[in-house]
């Protein structure tokens, strides 16, 4: 039997299109909201480090299935690689409702106006593809604050003076320091650096019906026991479900946008949860993948005026991909400086994000979320023994007395680091799957460079009696869970694949809301961001529809 | 009724439903691995306690990490089975033709010593015919370390040994403690 019409479809029911969805379906418009994995659970693999989204050594545990989805990599002068989600560099996000949103460390960062005009502030950099965005950070300002009030965010904004400006305050208070935090917050102090708390998608207090934060060790990488992160999982699908407009249909692999030979969307091809091949048609179609998958359904859907795929027809879908190099320093203390209550990550300095003499863009600092123990069998200072009984004693006295200050770098976008389909790989259901490669830019390492010193400056005013450094950025293709950049809005249709609105240029029906629409990556974790823009396009779709259904 | 004990019960359920003459399979001797023999896995043992050795607290084999690598050599790492057959089989030939010893049967330092050529590929292509030493170690290295810093969910970790090494509470929630006795 035929699916029966609805208004719109949603494709991928994650930071975006979850948001997307209820903007949609709570202003009288009937979704289909498609996920191609499950509702997440928790019991399945509480506080276990090797099915966790922190190192997905034996699996993931919000998807995608590890067989059923490959991908393919080509590294620089190397031949192309097949990866899975368990083998490296395959830049796994999630695939559940909800998505990243379930396990992630939900850091709930508004990127700051300069961000959003990188190449007015800084002017052209060679061999980047770095450019300001058509919408402002004043444009998005509401739809920041409708993300922190919604999702919900625990936070003090006052205490960070690099802030962007804001209307409203974020609607819980901050987390308190853990110990670790407040050494490093009073040694910056000193250093003349401006501490304050990690604003969080997570509930200080009991929020929207559901529990305040227990401080559960494994925080980043899991789903939460008591509910208290905050995704579109456990906020606005539910609104949008019991708005009676929206069907979420999960298991379902959509594979290909069907565009007529107006250049119009009619719906969607995907394989239903007992994979048989299915069509549902719409109005208008809505993709919020994230920047791989995204990129790979644009780029497989095929048609008479789009033969490239949907608006690939100046060729940027799958451009510039990128992520997040994360760069700092470590630091050993002679004393117990964690005390392990999560999440861990509680203290930030937003010092280094733009206006530091010849960086361009910069980047966070953080304390880090809590290690694992797994993850620390590699965190050694430089010459430290690698296994044996020296290893094992570094382990047992410092996993306790090794602090850490992490950020994410902004990457400068290139041209060349992307994402095709793969003309000879196929996924389960004999759909040619994503392909990454490219390198990242030659800045980004000396980017991380300057993060990395000043991480170790503060652990060194904090005490520590021995400190390195790590330091990112080099390689590539970058991506991972921050991955963004594949379907970039822009007024010129000859450089992006987006409008203003995240409407693909030449298909008015045909909308991407997620992190590919973004031109960069920002030095800040991307989720409220992405958040902000599915309520901004999700909002504007809603606005529109009634006149002329984008048709 | 006729009362049955225990023991009359079982000898009679055996004749009347008796796996053992349906499944003939179940008499033959059982090995306590699923993807090693009982020589091969005498090696790997004998390599991840070099990897995490036995101090003050337990090592490797105490924590049973080689039925971690076992059981996922048979399962998710399926990939990984040839790169430990040939490695097994190379470091037991090294082994013989330097100590005329098994791997598993040297003193701990002279283990040591031919690991580090190994980390270090200071073995020719004659000594060492497929791959590289160094990745064969490296992937026990790693497997061990989840092996024994992992969940005992899968198989290694034998009453959260590390965890209470680390003096890590489990089930890792405030203000609960459950590993201690």
């Amino acid at each position: 039997m035929a699916n029966k019409h609805v208004n719109a479809i949603v494709v991928g029911a994650g930071a975006g299109g979850g948001i997307v969805a209820k903007e949609l379906a709570t202003n009288g418009i009937t979704v289909v909201l498609f996920e191609r994995g499950d509702w997440p659970n928790y019991d399945e693999h509480p506080n276990d480090e090797l099915i966790s989204q922190r190192t997905e050594v034996l699996g993931s545990p919000f998807g995608p299935d590890h067989i059923k989805n490959p991908r393919v990599v080509t590294y620089k002068g190397g031949g192309k690689q097949i990866v899975t989600p368990i083998r490296g560099g395959y830049n796994n996000n999630a695939a559940c409702v909800g998505s990243g949103t379930v396990s992630y460390g939900a850091m709930a960062w508004r990127f700051m106006a300069e961000d959003f005009k990188l190449k007015t502030v800084y002017g052209s950099v060679e061999g980047s593809t770095m450019d300001d965005w058509p919408v402002t950070y004043e444009e998005l300002e509401p739809y920041y604050e409708k993300a922190e009030w919604e999702i919900g965010v625990s936070g003090d904004d006052t205490q960070n003076p690099f802030a962007p400006p804001r209307k409203k305050k974020q609607p819980m208070p901050p987390f308190e320091y853990n110990q670790e935090a407040k050494v490093l917050y009073e040694a910056s102090k000193k250093l003349g650096m401006h501490p304050f708390p990690i604003p969080m998608l997570r509930n200080s207090i009991p929020y929207n019906n559901r529990a305040g934060c227990i401080r559960n060790r494994t925080c980043c990488g899991f789903a939460c026991p008591v509910d208290a992160k905050n995704g579109t999982q456990n906020t606005v699908i539910p609104i949008a479900i019991q708005s009676g407009n929206c069907e979420l249909r999960t298991g379902s692999k959509v594979v290909e946008i069907m565009i007529d030979d107006h250049g119009k969307a009619t719906g969607v091809k995907y394989f239903d949860q007992n994979d048989k091949p299915q069509i549902q048609t719409a109005d208008l179609v809505v993709v919020s993948g994230a920047a791989i998958e995204t990129a790979r359904l644009l780029l497989n859907s095929k048609s008479k005026l789009f033969p490239n795929g949907a608006g690939n027809n100046s060729d940027w879908v799958g451009r510039n991909l990128q992520g997040h190099a994360y760069t700092g320093a470590y630091g050993l203390f002679d004393y117990d400086i964690l005390d392990f209550s999560g999440p861990g990550a509680t203290v930030a300095w937003c010092d280094f994000n733009h206006h530091n003499p010849g960086i361009i863009g910069g980047g966070l600092l953080a304390n880090e979320f809590n290690r694992l123990p797994y993850l620390y069998t590699n965190i050694r200072p430089p010459e430290s023994a690698r296994w044996g009984k020296e290893h094992k004693e570094f382990q047992r006295s410092m996993y306790h007395r090794t602090a850490q200050v992490v950020g994410p770098i902004q990457e400068l976008p290139m041209f060349d680091s992307r994402v095709t389909v793969d003309p000879e790989v196929k996924d389960f259901w004999g759909i040619p799957v994503a392909s990454m490669s490219g390198e990242r830019h030659h800045l980004d390492h000396e980017h991380c460079k300057f993060l990395s010193a000043k991480a170790e400056a503060i652990l060194k005013e904090a005490g520590a009696y021995q400190t390195w450094q790590s330091v990112g950025g080099q390689g590539g293709p970058s991506g991972g869970q921050h991955q963004s950049g594949t379907a970039r809005m822009g007024n010129d249709k000859q450089t992006s694949v987006v409008n203003k609105y995240g409407q693909v240029h030449e298909i008015d029906n045909l909308f991407v809301a997620d992190g590919s629409v973004m031109v960069n990556g920002g030095g800040f974790n991307p989720a409220l961001t992405i958040m902000a823009l599915g309520f901004y396009i999700g909002g504007h779709i809603a606005q529109n529809f009634s006149g002329t259904k984008f048709k | 009724m006729t009362k049955l004990n225990r023991r009359d019960f079982i000898r009679s359920a055996g004749l009347t439903f008796g796996s053992v003459f349906f499944f003939p399979s179940c008499l033959k001797q059982t090995s306590a691995y699923r993807f090693f023999s009982p020589e091969e896995a005498l090696c790997i043992i004998a390599v991840s306690e070099q990897i995490i050795p036995k101090d003050e607290s337990p090592g490797a084999t105490d924590a049973g990490v080689i039925h971690y690598i076992d059981r996922q050599l048979s399962g998710i790492f399926y990939y990984d089975q040839e790169t430990y057959r040939n490695g097994i089989k190379n470091l037991q030939a090294n082994s013989m033709k330097k100590h005329s010893k098994l791997f598993e049967a040297l003193p701990f330092d002279e283990q040591t010593q031919l690991l580090l050529k190994l980390e270090a590929n200071q073995l020719n292509e004659t000594e060492w015919p497929q791959g590289k030493p160094s990745d064969f170690f490296n992937l026990v290295r790693g497997h061990t370390m989840q092996g024994f810093y992992g969940s005992p969910i899968h198989g290694g970790n034998k009453n959260f040994m590390s965890f209470e090494m680390l003096k890590i509470d489990y089930p890792l929630v405030i203000g609960q403690n459950r590993y201690r006795s």
